[in-house]
């Protein structure tokens, strides 16, 4: 265990329904090590988005998004998995690891799921350490809800 | 003038004085011989200055965006003018019965910065006799080789004769090796992310943000930029790393499943940074991953344009790819 927590930016559709419990538990009681952003649906996620936070120093991204056939807008978790799914290999192109990006499509039932796949991106991101390459912004605010 | 000026120059004179376009892209050659101009001639009595030649290194669809809908325009068209004014064409920038495409077989681009760096400054005159280039400086005349003065992206050029062009001048042009570019992308991924980001940062902070890379670019023709959009700024503006990697990141993600490898971005910029190992690799990806090449026709989609649900074999649940 590293001293100093990964920081995490856990970008969340507004609409990927999390049990009512994981839902309380992301608004209220996140780790401060995980910068959370909500968004009207995936597709609405540039990959602008994404490489600030990679830029602000985040030493991984994590995409929550509706099952496929589920999103609100139909098709914007389709377009979104398009893009970002090439976006991350064209980060890792430029040096910073694939594995740094992960998605993760969510459902009601998936109970403390969301708690189970932050955890097990952190020890992903703690073997791989902390990512140095493409930081050079201002490093983002941890902690709490952004919208 | 060459045999090929004077089919071209006979060809714009016809679509001319037969008043079947409002204008015709080509090039004019003026006072720099190492810099042909584009340039835009709305009479057949304007023909005199029109120029071709290897050096001619602009992208000429990039002025297609320019005109209206209903503007009938001839242009002169290469392999990759033609395919960018194809992709042009699938993303409803003009209509294909307003154009007339005046197909020329490309020998590739010649990279002045080459010649100059061979010659010296005092360039007079550059005459192309087949495989050789034969440059008049002030003091002296040098016979070099034509392969090596090609532009990098021209070098690794797939298909140098125009797909669709309504007239085709010239003979046809044998067909690139798709081997070559895989293989300089691949020697970049073989490289450690720690060296690839190295190489990045090494091309990216030579950048001086004069956007020269955009506007001599035919698919970037947006009328707002997101780099110069103020409100919210999406990015950092200024000359500083954070600005200058997201520029390169994002303009050339911008282009993914839209570029069609003309190098006209490299041959514009003024700090010699290189950028086509960006957009190559993306381009690459959508050849393997949906099959696509940009501009091979005028109505298929991009692949971010459209969506299927059929993606399974790329798509990520459980938090691994499935």
């Amino acid at each position: 265990m590293s001293t100093t927590p990964m920081k995490i930016a856990l970008f969340q559709c507004r609409w990927c329904l999390y049990s009512p419990e994981d839902q309380a538990w992301v608004d209220n009681d996140l780790p401060k090590n995980i910068h959370l952003v909500k968004v009207p649906c995936t597709g609405r996620i540039d990959p602008l988005f994404i490489l600030n936070a990679v830029q602000g120093g985040a030493d991984g991204v994590m995409v929550s998004g509706c099952l496929p056939e589920k999103c609100h807008f139909k098709e914007g978790n389709l377009a979104a998995r398009r893009q970002l799914a090439e976006f991350s290999q064209f980060l890792d192109y430029i040096g910073y690891a694939q594995d740094r990006v992960r998605f993760v499509w969510l459902d009601l039932q998936d109970r403390g799921r969301i708690q189970q796949e932050l955890a097990a991106f952190e020890r992903t991101l703690e073997t791989l350490g902390q990512a140095q390459a493409l930081a050079t912004r201002a490093p983002i605010a941890m902690g709490g809800a952004h919208d | 003038m060459t045999e090929l000026e004077t089919k071209i120059r006979a060809e714009a004179e016809r679509l001319l004085s037969e008043s079947l376009v409002d204008v015709v892209i080509a090039f004019r050659q003026e006072d720099a011989p190492l810099h042909p101009q584009p340039a835009f001639f709305t009479r057949a009595e304007e023909l005199e200055s029109l120029a071709y030649n290897g050096l001619c290194a602009n992208n000429l669809a990039n002025y297609l965006t320019r005109y209206p809908q209903e503007t009938r325009i001839g242009m002169v068209v290469r392999g990759c003018e033609n395919r960018s004014v194809n992709a042009l064409l699938v993303e409803k920038q003009h209509t294909r019965e307003n154009l007339v495409l005046i197909g020329v077989p490309c020998e590739g681009i010649l990279d002045w910065r080459r010649i100059v760096a061979l010659t010296g400054e005092n360039v007079f005159s550059v005459e192309e006799k087949g495989e050789s280039v034969c440059v008049h400086t002030r003091e002296n005349t040098f016979a070099l080789s034509r392969v090596e003065l090609l532009h990098p992206s021209c070098q690794r050029c797939l298909h140098p004769n125009p797909i669709s062009a309504d007239v085709l001048l010239g003979d046809p042009k044998p067909e690139g090796d798709p081997h070559l570019m895989r293989l300089r992308i691949a020697e970049l991924e073989a490289l450690t992310p720690a060296e690839r980001n190295a190489w990045f940062k090494h091309e990216a902070e030579r950048c001086i943000r004069c956007y020269a890379c955009r506007e001599a670019c035919p698919m970037c023709y947006c009328t707002e930029c997101f780099v110069d959009h103020t409100e919210p700024r999406w990015t950092d503006s200024g000359v500083t790393p954070a600005g200058m990697q997201a520029w390169h990141i994002i303009r050339a993600f911008h282009q993914s499943g839209r570029c069609t490898s003309c190098g006209a971005c490299e041959r514009a910029c003024p700090m010699d940074i290189q950028m086509t190992y960006l957009t190559d690799k993306l381009n690459l990806d959508m050849i393997d991953a949906y099959q696509f090449e940009v501009g091979m026709d005028t109505t298929t989609q991009p692949p971010f344009a459209t969506l299927t649900l059929d993606d399974k074999n790329r798509f990520i649940t459980q938090g691994k790819r499935s």
